[in-house]
């Protein structure tokens, strides 16, 4: 969540909401990213495995981004509406685990929750931590779709840099001193 | 049944671990990177280009989802269609290495690692590929490793591996 990474609850479950997939947004996507006959052709998919539509498991985790990120920001609006300054997501570098559970068929409601598992201050990244966060997506049947351990930047609030870093990092934003650095 | 799909594709049998996959290449363009977050990844460094200078990517940048299923694409075209592919079961240790940034390319090579056939299921085998997507100045863009099963075709000779 778009709280700021020295607020965040390990464990706490966040409810992101469903979704119903179509057919037709089912094929689009397969037709853009896994054109395998079983994501694309309704008509052919029966011989499948599956026997009939399911969606692209990408699919069912890029509609899971799209909740997380939709939860993310109604965070942050309502930390706003309490007078409060939101915290700041970054990228992720990574996912450590995704698991494929249930297809998802055409009319079928997933729903998605989100917890942090773990947080630790990033290595590499000096004013940002790591978020290890859970996601899950269940079906209208309660039958696990998919599960994921994905890991995420978030900014610290409390970070006070060393000088060192302070004056490298001012030495950044001089032109010559930047080209210099990056050598 | 003599026109199954699965007939015309190839087979557990026909696949041997270490087989490297060339991918083909597919260049990123900005209205792509602005479709696929609007749809998927909304965030402000994947729709405006002063809010991406302003994050830690630097410029306007793909979903590191978008990057992963261009990856997915070009391993379809290049492989998976012309297997008897039953579904992916799932992937791990995916490490976004470096932003796709407006108008890169993508490409690189798919390593088939690790091919058992299924003791619960006889007729899968479980097919493990490793991913090594590189951008056009040939550095190191995405990694990861995709578990995705095919079909045996002749599920009661155990062990033609």
């Amino acid at each position: 969540m778009t709280r700021w990474f020295e607020d965040i609850t390990i464990d706490e479950v966040f409810d992101l909401g469903s979704h119903i997939f179509t057919a037709e947004e089912i094929i689009r996507f397969g037709q853009l990213y896994d054109p395998q006959y079983f994501h694309t052709a309704p008509e052919l998919a029966p011989q499948s495995e599956f026997g009939g539509l399911v969606a692209s498991g990408w699919h069912t985790v890029c509609i899971g981004h799209r909740k997380m990120v939709d939860a993310l920001f109604a965070e942050e609006e309502r930390l706003r509406g309490l007078g409060e300054e939101p915290g700041v997501s970054g990228p992720s570098p990574g996912v450590n685990e995704m698991v494929f559970k249930a297809p998802v068929r055409p009319g079928d409601t997933v729903n998605y929750t989100l917890s942090v598992s773990a947080k630790r201050p990033s290595n590499s990244l000096p004013g940002w931590g790591l978020l290890f966060n859970h996601l899950e997506a269940t079906n209208q049947n309660g039958e696990l779709v998919y599960r994921a351990e994905l890991v995420g930047f978030s900014k610290l609030r409390d970070f006070k840099p060393s000088l060192g870093l302070r004056l490298a990092l001012w030495a950044r934003t001089v032109p010559v001193l930047k080209r210099l650095l990056s050598r | 049944m003599t026109d199954k799909i699965s007939d015309s594709l190839k087979h557990y049998e026909d696949l041997e671990p270490g087989l490297v996959i060339q991918l083909g290449i597919t260049r990123v363009t900005k209205q792509m990177i602005i479709e696929f977050a609007t749809e998927f990844d909304p965030f402000p460094f994947h729709l405006d280009e002063q809010a991406a200078k302003k994050s830690l990517l630097g410029g306007l940048a793909a979903s590191g989802w978008q990057t992963a299923g261009l990856s997915l694409r070009l391993l379809v075209d290049a492989f998976l269609s012309k297997v008897d592919s039953r579904g992916g079961l799932g992937f791990s240790d995916l490490k976004w290495k470096r932003p796709v940034m407006v108008n890169d390319s993508i490409t690189g090579t798919v390593t088939l690692t690790d091919l058992r056939q299924s003791e619960s299921h006889p007729e899968w085998a479980i097919m493990t590929l490793e991913f090594d997507i590189r951008n056009q100045r040939d550095e190191p863009v995405m990694t990861m490793s995709l578990a995705n099963l095919v079909g045996v075709a002749n599920p009661k000779n155990k062990s033609a591996a």
